[in-house]
């Protein structure tokens, strides 16, 4: 059983998610803002963390950025499952990987919850 | 008890202990400083609001007996909050601030200081180019590291002409008349504009910039990789 951090601002598809990782045998925590997010990190270390990158007040970067000043979440595999157009994300695909540490990149309007699952063992498997 | 008050920007944050951050602050009158910041890990810090990046702000603290002094208190003075609405402004102004604290020494002068700061109002003015705010700002750390290139007279000691073509000699820091060279008189005015320190909004509005910087931006970092 692994523990996956949902940072995701809309209550109804963090329901899901939360509902949909339980069920494939995860311990999830959500956060619907980066702030709720690093207590929530800070609470339990996440082993892997499924993020909006669109957030009230500060955004998915910025807690990215946050997230990995912390020594000891540095390693924690992050999949972006995010609103933000792929032709947006794509500019930054290599600060994204090479500097934050992302391991995949969905687009939320065209991911269904069954590719999120996919995504997620995958990098719980690849961090194993 | 030592308490002084000044202006801060952050460059940097890690973590100290459980709920403590150490903070690289960037000053006008006390260079950088290192302090620690207790609690702001936690969500309900006071502290926590006045150390946001993008921001300037009032910080009032308490140097150590070492290099490493106490944060007291902090207030926003200014918050660039635009930045962060647009995903490669966000991501342009960490890289920006990353390459300030690596050029800089301890105790940089006030222009660095405000160097930072203008590139903040420029990265939350959206309609300022980022490509210009890039070149700009590399313009910026070799004009305040003394390595601006000779724009008025040519590797010869001779005045520049507006009607002739240039190259530009790494050796010389300066251009040379070249019948096929890349570099006219509106390239090398705009690098004039850019190395006077001229604000990114004032080159977003000269006319072709977007083709200038296309241009002049390899030059700009290959002299930055040469002095480097």
């Amino acid at each position: 059983m692994a523990h996956v951090l949902v940072v995701e601002p809309d209550i109804h598809l963090a329901r899901a998610y939360v509902g949909a990782l339980q069920h494939a045998g995860h311990q999830v925590q959500a956060a619907g803002s980066a702030q709720m997010a690093i207590h929530a990190a800070d609470t339990q270390t996440p082993d892997v963390v499924l993020l909006e990158l669109q957030l009230p007040a500060h955004g998915g970067i910025e807690f990215l950025y946050e997230f990995r000043s912390y020594p000891e979440w540095g390693a924690v595999p992050v999949v972006i499952n995010s609103y933000t157009p792929p032709h947006v994300l794509a500019s930054v695909a290599d600060t994204l990987r090479d500097e934050l540490g992302v391991h995949a990149v969905l687009y939320k309007p065209q991911t269904s919850l069954d590719v999120v699952l996919r995504t997620v063992a995958a990098c719980l498997k690849g961090a194993a | 008890m030592n308490q002084l008050t000044t202006t801060a920007i952050i460059l940097s944050r890690t973590d100290y202990g459980e709920a403590d951050r150490i903070l690289t602050l960037l000053t006008p009158d006390q260079g950088k400083l290192r302090l620690v910041a207790k609690g702001v890990r936690r969500v309900k810090s006071k502290l926590a609001g006045g150390i946001e990046l993008f921001s300037v702000s009032h910080i009032t603290f308490i140097r150590g007996r070492g290099d490493m002094g106490t944060l007291v208190s902090t207030r926003l003075q200014a918050h660039y909050a635009h930045i962060v609405q647009h995903l490669d402004r966000t991501m342009a102004g960490y890289d920006l601030i990353k390459q300030l604290n690596k050029a800089t020494e301890d105790q940089p002068g006030p222009d660095y200081f405000h160097l930072l700061h203008q590139t903040f109002q420029s990265l939350d003015d959206v309609s300022v180019p980022l490509s210009i705010i890039h070149l700009w700002f590399a313009m910026q750390l070799l004009r305040l590291g003394g390595h601006e290139p000779n724009l008025h007279t040519d590797a010869a000691g001779q005045r520049l002409d507006a009607g002739a073509q240039y190259q530009f000699s790494l050796d010389d820091m300066a251009f040379s008349p070249a019948a096929r060279g890349r570099f006219a008189a509106a390239h090398i005015k705009f690098l004039r504009l850019g190395f006077a320190g001229q604000p990114p909004r004032v080159l977003a509005h000269v006319r072709g910039s977007t083709a200038l910087v296309e241009t002049c931006a390899p030059l700009v970092q290959a002299i930055a990789t040469h002095v480097a």
